[in-house]
């Protein structure tokens, strides 16, 4: 009787055994949201424009912040958290971003903010957010000043502690291209264009500072209304100027149908811009004749990274509908920083949040440090990415292809 | 029922020692105790390999090794005197540092700079390699070769560096920086003065 039941007991238990660990094999296919039940959600606010010209931008910082949340929660990465994404539509505009800083300050299990897209509306809500106490990391503002105060240039003084961010800044992007278009596309003689607006107007600084050290020569200077899509005005004075190259300071939107105006204007010349215009949708409003066209961004090429393979290829298998776009590495990186504060205060508390959580997050931030999915994450004393890698792309065949890539070491 | 225990004692319930062995003769039980104990046994381990395997890291073909340019740092450290040499000029000479931080060996096969009207040299000259989690320091050398063509006072100079690994082989900028930056214009000053456009 005994031994009938040993061996019933020890089959039993294989049996369970085997198919506990049939149940691991399958720990793969969904269930990303399967938190830690009965914990403490933590929510990670992100504001991008969802809505509206920069839509693909936008939807690419959400989806990827809710994967770096999934991710957590899938491997239970902070025990007896749960993380969660609210996701609010800043429409590109400044005052809408501001709002919706109130909101997520106002809701208090947010933790921190991933966001937003546009340097203006970082602006706009830095304040809101230092005031609360609640951390914001941008994957995509690149304006100086955001970081580094007014006065960059001369005197950087960090203007509040709780912003950072996993991208560059246009202090080097623009330089960057400068240097590109001079030295390695020999062009000497550029016509500067912006949008007027806190980014696109920076970056255009930024580059022409650059470009007349070099010896370039700047032969005309226009802004555009960001409003608008009919810029043959400016194109024929970009053909009557004799430039060589065009520098666009501003977003895709308008980028692209300024390069194909310019072009039927006929000045055959390239058009340079920054990550603001390294998108698909730029080449698909350019049209064929964008061929030639360049664009800086932010980070190496994907293709160099094996820690982005394995991004692209999770952000496929969660079968997100839009691409993850230009921002969306730096987007996962900026919702890991969080998480990674987050898990050095449940752990320095004992396992739990404490009263304080979000101060704390903020304070932690400055300290956090591991490897994403664009590289090293971490901050430098102004909140900025010790990570700086630019990469140059140009339009071939209807594509954006990876030309030159360089890292700032200073 | 209350007051009295089971009728049968259950598994696990026995105060003292095992029951008394039954009837039988002892080699034949001692064979079926060896069977079970084996049969356990291999259950046992043909459960534990399964749930080991199971539980395995995914199995991933071998990692590739990184790219030579995310493998590497190359920093500014200050200027140093200049190698005099038979055949070149006075030119403005300064120290960076080559840090190969993972994967292979990576070897520089070529270093270069972007700017018209200056050349460059380096000590070591390209090729030399540098082992991983190591840090080479190199001597470079700008020279002007024509002060009209030469940068007036570029605010982020780059090198170009061909890094080659197993991996790839790859021209990457390096950016060294504002220090860099005003070392290399006021040497461009001092070389060429007013004639710099």
């Amino acid at each position: 009787m005994r031994q009938r039941s040993l061996i019933a007991i020890t089959a039993a238990l294989a049996a369970g055994a085997l198919t506990l660990t049939a149940c691991g094999s399958r720990d793969d296919d969904g269930g990303s949201d399967s938190g830690s039940g009965d914990g403490t959600t933590v929510v990670i606010g992100v504001d991008a424009p969802l809505t509206g010209d920069l839509t693909a931008l936008g939807l690419g910082i959400k989806n990827s912040a809710d994967l770096a949340a999934k991710t957590a929660n899938k491997q239970k990465y902070v025990d007896g958290v749960t993380f969660k994404i609210e996701a609010l539509d800043d429409q590109g505009q400044p005052s809408v971003g501001q709002q919706n800083a109130a909101k997520l300050v106002a809701d208090k299990s947010v933790l921190g903010v991933v966001g937003p897209l546009n340097s203006s509306v970082g602006e706009s809500m830095q304040k809101v957010f230092d005031s609360a106490r609640l951390v914001e990391v941008s994957p995509a503002n690149t304006g100086p000043s955001l970081t580094q105060g007014p006065d960059w240039r001369t005197k950087k003084v960090r203007p509040y502690k709780s912003y950072f961010r996993t991208a560059t800044t246009d202090a080097i992007q623009g330089p960057f291209a400068a240097q590109y278009v001079y030295n390695d596309a020999k062009k000497k003689k550029v016509f500067v264009i912006d949008d007027k607006k806190t980014y696109g107007a920076g970056l255009a600084g930024t580059f022409t500072e650059e470009f007349k050290k070099l010896g370039g020569k700047v032969v005309g200077t226009e802004h555009i209304n960001p409003d608008t899509k009919d810029f043959s005005s400016v194109a024929t004075k970009v053909k009557n100027s004799g430039a060589d190259v065009v520098y666009y300071g501003g977003e895709y939107p308008q980028a692209g149908p300024l390069s194909k105006q310019i072009k039927e204007a006929g000045a055959k010349i390239p058009l340079v811009g920054g990550d603001g215009i390294k998108d698909d949708t730029f080449i698909k409003l350019a049209g064929a004749g964008s061929d030639g066209d360049l664009a800086t961004s932010v980070g190496a090429p994907v293709e160099e990274l094996d820690s982005a393979k394995k991004f692209v290829a999770d952000y496929k298998a969660a079968g997100y509908k839009e691409d993850y776009a230009a921002y969306g590495g730096y987007s996962y990186d900026s919702a890991w920083a969080i998480i990674e504060a987050v898990k050095k205060v449940v752990d320095d508390n004992g396992g739990k949040l404490p009263d304080d959580a979000r101060a704390k997050v903020t304070e932690a931030m400055q300290n956090v440090s591991f490897d994403g999915v664009t590289g090293k994450v971490s901050f430098d004393e102004f909140g900025d990415a010790t990570n700086k890698q630019l990469t140059v792309y140009a339009v071939e065949n209807g594509a954006f292809k990876a030309v030159k890539s360089g890292t700032y070491t200073g | 029922m209350s007051g009295t225990g089971p009728v049968e004692a259950g598994e696990g319930t026995l105060a003292h020692g095992p029951p008394p062995a039954p009837p039988g003769p002892p080699g034949r039980l001692a064979r079926r105790r060896r069977t079970v104990l084996a049969t356990a046994a291999a259950l046992a381990v043909l459960a534990g390999v399964g749930y080991l395997y199971a539980g395995r890291p995914e199995s991933r073909p071998d990692t590739p090794p990184p790219y030579p340019s995310q493998a590497v740092d190359l920093v500014y450290l200050d200027p140093v005197a200049t190698p005099r040499t038979a055949t070149a000029g006075p030119g403005f000479s300064f120290a960076v540092a080559l840090s190969v931080r993972s994967g292979p060996p990576v070897t520089v096969t070529r270093l270069g700079q972007p700017y018209a009207g200056l050349s460059v040299a380096s000590s070591p000259a390209a090729p030399f390699q540098t082992k991983p989690h190591s840090v080479r320091r190199i001597t470079v050398t700008l020279r002007v070769t024509e002060c009209d063509k030469a940068p007036r006072n570029p605010g982020l100079p780059f090198l170009d560096v061909t890094l080659r690994n197993t991996r790839a082989i790859q021209v990457h900028s390096f950016i060294l920086g504002p220090r860099y930056a005003q070392h290399l214009s006021e040497a461009l000053q001092v070389a060429c003065g007013n004639r710099i456009r």
